[in-house]
């Protein structure tokens, strides 16, 4: 008992040398209280009004902001914000703000004021002045208005709703029989049709007059967050997706707007606008961003039902897209990487009303098949396996075939996860669209460690009766699987990698690298590619015509270091560590465009360059390939050889997904320049300093060839 | 005449044979891995070649543009390819933020297996970056034909190899 006592009075005092122990922080009160206000204004939309984190922003506040900076200095995260922050806008501020909001960022953990300004250049270990407790004053202060929601730059606050009032002449409704084989003249979703080809079948461009194209019309679109859209047309009426989840209804031949509709909110996080809005029957799907749902009349634009998918005020959103299929819309759900008692999932609703038919949840619980993937953890620390980028449809099978994101946090070590595969992350999912439920799954990456999705497209090809189903993931490895039984098939290797040591032939199950198994907490462990792939959402395109899957690559790799999560209910973020380097043997050609057969899975050609690509590629019938880059260009290509054709420049990177479409017998190339996102944007940012772009700059560019 | 022609002639055809025997190895040197906090010391470029001619391993390269000046350039042995490991051997180099870096040395059978493999490359440290300023694996001759310029295949794809260690 007196041990106990004695024990006890240790610990006491012990704690109480460590409270007392904390310097004063570098920075005075007045700074810390001016970081308030600007941490609002140009951190919170990302990192949480409370510094939690959520998505790719880390928490900035608590034990796992401890476990990451405690060791580091002041001077160290100064640079590191001033730099790189707000994302993808380093510099933007002045130097002032930048320490402000390092003084703020401090006190939120805990860190108390001293009397010498912050300069920006003390070597001040944070765990000498911080302990990652909040004080009681900051933790429970009205969250500001500006934290809530924050205006995008260059968006006029308040003006939501229908702002354009306007009606299509006439309107044919969207029907089963139009999604399962498009007109040729029509870009009805996503990837064009329901197999995610990204291939129209238009040929009046050709490899022989592509050379001549003009610009017909353009358009500016909304800046302030990530655009990353894809036009959808139908009978001549473009359906365009803008930040703040705005809607227009365009003429795609002339670039007159007939109606637009700001549903709003304006963005509050790094992502603006829907990829991917669906079509059917007399209405457009609009999921937004604060996850919503949204059935808006095709004809006048005005809101017919809206439902909420998940509630946004936990963080959730939907930037993937929809598809729609035999009267429902699908959509996914992603910023499922906090620890929370939900889970996140694909759902289906009535496209008539609104009403939610079904949900499948995309992370396997205690007792639940798959279940026992997780190392045993509690139900709450199994998060992750987003689906942020729409799904594709096989009529015949009736079957809908969706990839998942990766696990959360993202490594094995920060996740507890142990060896397990933690289902359903980094997974091909195959399910009936009627009912949601799980035909068979294929995991890709059993217990990703390195955040390497394999989320993005899958793409529905045939060969000699054999239905395969190819989809290629950040890795840079395409995979071929039977779409009927879920079988492995076969994969090729797109770009350098060392995540995995080998991958079995026969299954296509991979095997890490001994040092990955082996790595502990603090270890800084080398992944190529890197988070921005290999293959990022930019998407392929398959010409049937040469069977051809042509495929954005991108080329870059990382040291990560896992750092330690927090497990308490709330707590976000990825937490991980990187610092980033050129793919051995590329020379720094970060972009490489590759084609691979698709039968054969060889590559029949393939070229480098500076620039990655941040579009998704288009081929055409007339066999002439578009894709354009963070360097602002945009290349037309022979789909069969991979010679550029012809060439432009956009104002700022070109970015989002390129489309073609025909009105009156005449085809259009519609492409967009747009800002934001990831990795693929963040990456090439910090690699390739000497590559500018303006920072504002969404727009979407109307090419065809001259009219004689 | 005839026997100075001939000499020649087997000159020629002893070092045809020491070059056909010669394996090289190459990269660019790019920046060591870095965050937008550390990208205003870790700038430069360069580039290094590496000869083995059956006995002795030639290593010479350039540099440029660093933030400071070099201090030390060194091989390493890593893991693989893209993995960094431990140091093997050091070279010498110009201590100035362009230059020079060089070297001659002797490989064991282990060591000649990981440069066949991919896993040595080069490091190049400076005042402003002492951890890394410059590094790139050493990696077969790959010719790059200009941007956006198509070759038949994949291209230039090393394939990862680690069943060394």
């Amino acid at each position: 008992m007196k041990k106990l006592l004695a024990t006890s009075v240790l610990a006491v005092a012990l704690a109480s040398v460590a409270a007392l122990a904390l310097e004063d922080g570098p920075f005075t009160a007045d700074q810390a209280r001016g970081g308030a206000a600007s941490y609002a204004a140009n951190c919170a939309g990302c990192h949480g009004a409370r510094l939690q984190g959520a998505g790719e922003a880390p928490p900035l506040a608590g034990a796992s902001f401890m476990a990451a900076w405690g060791n580091r200095t002041t001077e160290e995260f100064y640079n590191l914000i001033k730099t790189s922050m707000p994302y993808g806008n380093g510099n933007s501020l002045d130097a002032a703000t930048y320490r402000s909001i390092t003084a703020y960022v401090l006190t939120y953990n805990g860190a108390k004021a001293g009397n010498t300004a912050l300069a920006g250049t003390e070597k001040t270990r944070i765990a000498a002045v911080a302990d990652g407790k909040t004080p009681a004053n900051l933790a429970q202060a009205p969250v500001p208005a500006a934290a809530r929601e924050q205006p995008a730059t260059s968006y006029p606050p308040g003006r939501f709703g229908l702002t354009v009032a306007g009606e299509l002449k006439s309107y044919n409704p969207v029907t089963d029989a139009m999604l399962a084989k498009p007109a040729d003249a029509d870009w009805l979703m996503y990837r064009r049709n329901y197999q995610g080809w990204s291939h129209s079948p238009l040929g009046q461009i050709t490899t022989a007059n592509v050379k001549d194209l003009q610009l017909v019309w353009s358009w500016a679109m909304n800046d302030g967050g990530a655009s990353q859209v894809t036009p959808i047309v139908h009978d001549g009426i473009m359906f365009l997706s803008n930040v703040a989840n705005t809607v227009q209804a365009l003429d795609a031949k002339t670039g007159e707007l007939i109606w637009e509709n700001r549903i709003g909110p304006a963005p509050t996080r790094a992502y603006g606008a829907t990829r991917a809005l669906a079509l059917y029957g007399d209405k457009v799907f609009v999921p937004t961003t604060d996850a919503k749902l949204y059935g808006l009349d095709a004809k006048t634009g005005k809101i017919v039902w809206q439902t909420v998918i998940e509630d946004a005020k936990e963080g959730y959103s939907n930037t993937g897209g929809a598809i729609a299929i035999k009267g429902k819309v699908l959509v996914g759900l992603t910023y499922c990487n906090r620890y929370e008692t939900k889970h996140c999932f694909i759902s289906a609703y009535d496209a008539d009303t609104g009403k939610v038919a079904w949900r499948f949840k995309t992370i396997a619980l205690k007792g639940e098949p798959g279940g026992d993937t997780w190392n045993n953890l509690p139900d709450e620390f199994r998060q992750g396996a987003e689906t942020w980028i729409a799904g594709t449809y096989d009529p015949e099978l009736n079957t809908t075939y969706w990839g998942t994101a990766q696990s959360k946090p993202w490594t094995r070590l920060s996740r507890g996860s142990g060896i397990g595969a933690t289902l359903y992350a980094n997974s091909t999912l195959a399910l009936d669209p009627d009912t949601g439920k799980l035909k068979w799954h294929y995991t890709h990456a059993p217990g990703e460690n390195f955040d390497l999705d394999e989320v993005f497209e899958r793409v529905l090809v045939d060969h000699d009766g054999s239905k395969d189903v190819l989809t290629i993931g950040k890795v840079g490895v395409l995979w071929k699987l039977n779409r009927v039984t879920g079988q492995y098939e076969d994969s090729a290797q797109t770009v350098f990698q060392n995540v995995y040591e080998k991958i079995d032939p026969r299954t296509g199950v991979p095997t890490y690298r001994k040092d990955v198994l082996e790595a502990k907490i603090g270890d800084w462990i080398s992944s190529c590619p890197g988070p921005a792939g290999g293959h990022d959402w930019p998407a392929t395109s398959y010409d049937p015509k040469t069977d051809l899957m042509v495929i954005p690559l991108h080329q870059s790799c990382v040291l990560m270091r896992a750092e330690p999560m927090e497990k308490k209910i709330g707590v976000g973020g990825n937490s991980a560590s990187q610092k980033l380097f050129e793919m051995p043997g590329t020379d720094g050609n970060l972009g490489k465009l590759a084609a691979y057969n698709t039968k054969t899975m060889k590559a029949e050609w393939s070229f480098q360059q500076k620039a990655p690509f941040l579009t998704g590629v288009l081929t055409t019938g007339g066999g002439v390939g578009f894709v354009g880059d963070f360097d602002r260009r945009v290349r037309a290509f022979e789909t069969a050889t991979g010679r550029t054709l012809w060439q432009t420049r956009l104002p700022t990177s070109a970015q989002g997904h390129i489309v073609s479409f025909a009105v009156d017998g005449k085809q259009y190339i519609a492409i967009e320049s747009g800002l934001g996102g990831g990795s693929p944007v963040g990456k090439p940012t910090t690699l390739l300093p000497d590559i500018h772009h303006p920072n504002n700059g969404n727009a979407i560019f109307v090419f065809a060839l001259p009219e004689n | 005449m005839g026997l100075r022609l001939g000499g020649m002639a087997i000159l020629a055809l002893a070092l045809a044979a020491s070059q056909a025997a010669a394996e090289s190895f190459e990269t660019r040197l790019s920046p060591s891995p870095l965050t937008d906090g550390t990208r205003v010391n870790i700038t430069g470029e360069g580039r290094a070649l590496v000869t083995w001619d059956g006995n002795i391993l030639s290593v010479s390269g350039n540099f440029q543009d660093l933030a400071g000046n070099a201090t030390t350039a060194a091989l390493y042995d890593g893991l693989g390819i893209g993995i960094p490991g431990p140091k093997a051997f050091d070279l010498s180099l110009t201590q100035d933020k362009s230059g020079m870096i060089w070297g001659s040395l002797q490989l064991t059978r282990r060591q000649l297996a990981d440069l066949r493999a991919g896993h040595f490359y080069v490091q190049i440290d400076s005042e402003k970056a002492p951890d890394g300023n410059l590094h790139g694996w050493l990696l077969p001759p790959h010719p790059f034909p200009g941007e956006g310029v198509p070759v038949a295949g994949p291209g230039f794809l090393p394939q990862f190899d680690v069943s060394k260690k």
